[in-house]
């Protein structure tokens, strides 16, 4: 279960020369699943030569970055209630 | 493991089952293999590696639900069926994913109707929508990732909630919970493939939301629509 980013990321760099993408979604496709730690090494290796020179690429790497630690980091976690908890416990020793 | 079996005598081929495989929301007693776990044991398994899930299960309850008392009754009736069909599941492998997979078809079987949301598109004919040939030749959503990195959790978790509960669980499996395609696509009943795409279109609507919080904050998106 994977739960953080892979270390296998790709290092950004800060100028590149392409300013358009003609496999935008297909780059997209491979940064997600990239990033959800699913990429092959060669995957990732293909990538990193992509965001080595494609503008649009390094954004959409940098959004799909940004979402997904969004969702991971700060969304809210609640706990679950102590009385539910004391309730499934109750109800588990009355089966046997 | 067992040198008392108390129910049955457990089937030849049992130890290689996966017990994510056995389905004990459905149907329990078909193909499910029995394990001959005693009380002991089996109050043991619930307390050591059911128990320790449950603030995630129920984040994934409330989540599906988005209602305090259906996060409620889903949890309670997972971890009571997980109770009753414990002896489907194998010591020691994932029971992170096996509860999930419980709770996910307790909540399709059992919630998705009663649900207090109003009435939700079928993710079949979302697919199918997003599916369509328009469909490929969109999208990616214009976004920035500074525009992106300024929203809170509450307009994240709106957004989130407002996605049909099929991409919505996706996300909440992959992005929340961090499990990996496989697990997905077993704890869903999908293949890993649709696993892939059903996440790839998911993403693009959550940000699509998020982008309409973002330009509503005011942020000035670079949007040429």
């Amino acid at each position: 279960m994977q739960t953080s980013l892979p270390s296998s990321s790709p290092v950004i760099p800060q100028s590149a020369t392409k300013e358009h993408c003609d496999h935008q979604v297909d780059c997209l496709k491979m940064i997600q699943l990239i990033l959800d730690g699913e990429a092959t090494e060669q995957q990732v290796a293909k990538l990193k030569i992509d965001l080595e020179s494609c503008q649009p690429c390094i954004k959409m790497y940098h959004l799909e970055r940004e979402v997904k630690e969004l969702l991971a980091k700060r969304m809210e976690k609640r706990c679950c209630p102590d009385e539910l908890v004391a309730t499934i416990k109750s109800r588990i020793l009355s089966f046997s | 493991m067992s040198d008392t079996p108390t129910r049955d005598d457990r089937p030849a081929g049992a130890d290689q089952m996966l017990p994510i495989d056995g389905n004990p929301a459905e149907q329990p007693q078909a193909d499910t293999p029995a394990r001959g776990y005693t009380d002991e044991q089996k109050y043991r398994i619930f307390n050591k590696e059911f128990m320790p899930h449950i603030d995630s299960m129920y984040n994934f309850a409330f989540r599906l639900t988005t209602d305090e008392d259906d996060a409620n009754d889903l949890v309670q009736d997972t971890y009571l069926k997980a109770f009753r069909f414990i002896s489907s599941f194998e010591q020691g492998t994932n029971a992170k994913a096996w509860l999930f997979r419980i709770l996910k078809n307790s909540f399709i079987n059992d919630y998705r109707k009663k649900s207090k949301e109003p009435a939700k598109v079928d993710y079949q004919d979302v697919e199918t929508t997003y599916n369509s040939e328009d469909a490929e030749t969109e999208h990616t959503v214009d976004l920035r990732a500074e525009s992106v990195s300024d929203l809170i959790g509450d307009e994240v978790a709106t957004a989130l909630n407002s996605l049909p509960v099929d991409f919505r669980t996706v996300i909440i499996l992959c992005d929340i919970e961090g499990f990996t395609y496989e697990e997905m696509a077993k704890i869903l009943d999908i293949p890993i493939g649709t696993v892939r795409s059903r996440l790839h279109r998911a993403r693009n609507l959550l940000k699509e939301k998020l982008r309409d919080y973002a330009s509503s904050m005011g942020y000035k998106e670079e949007s040429d629509e």
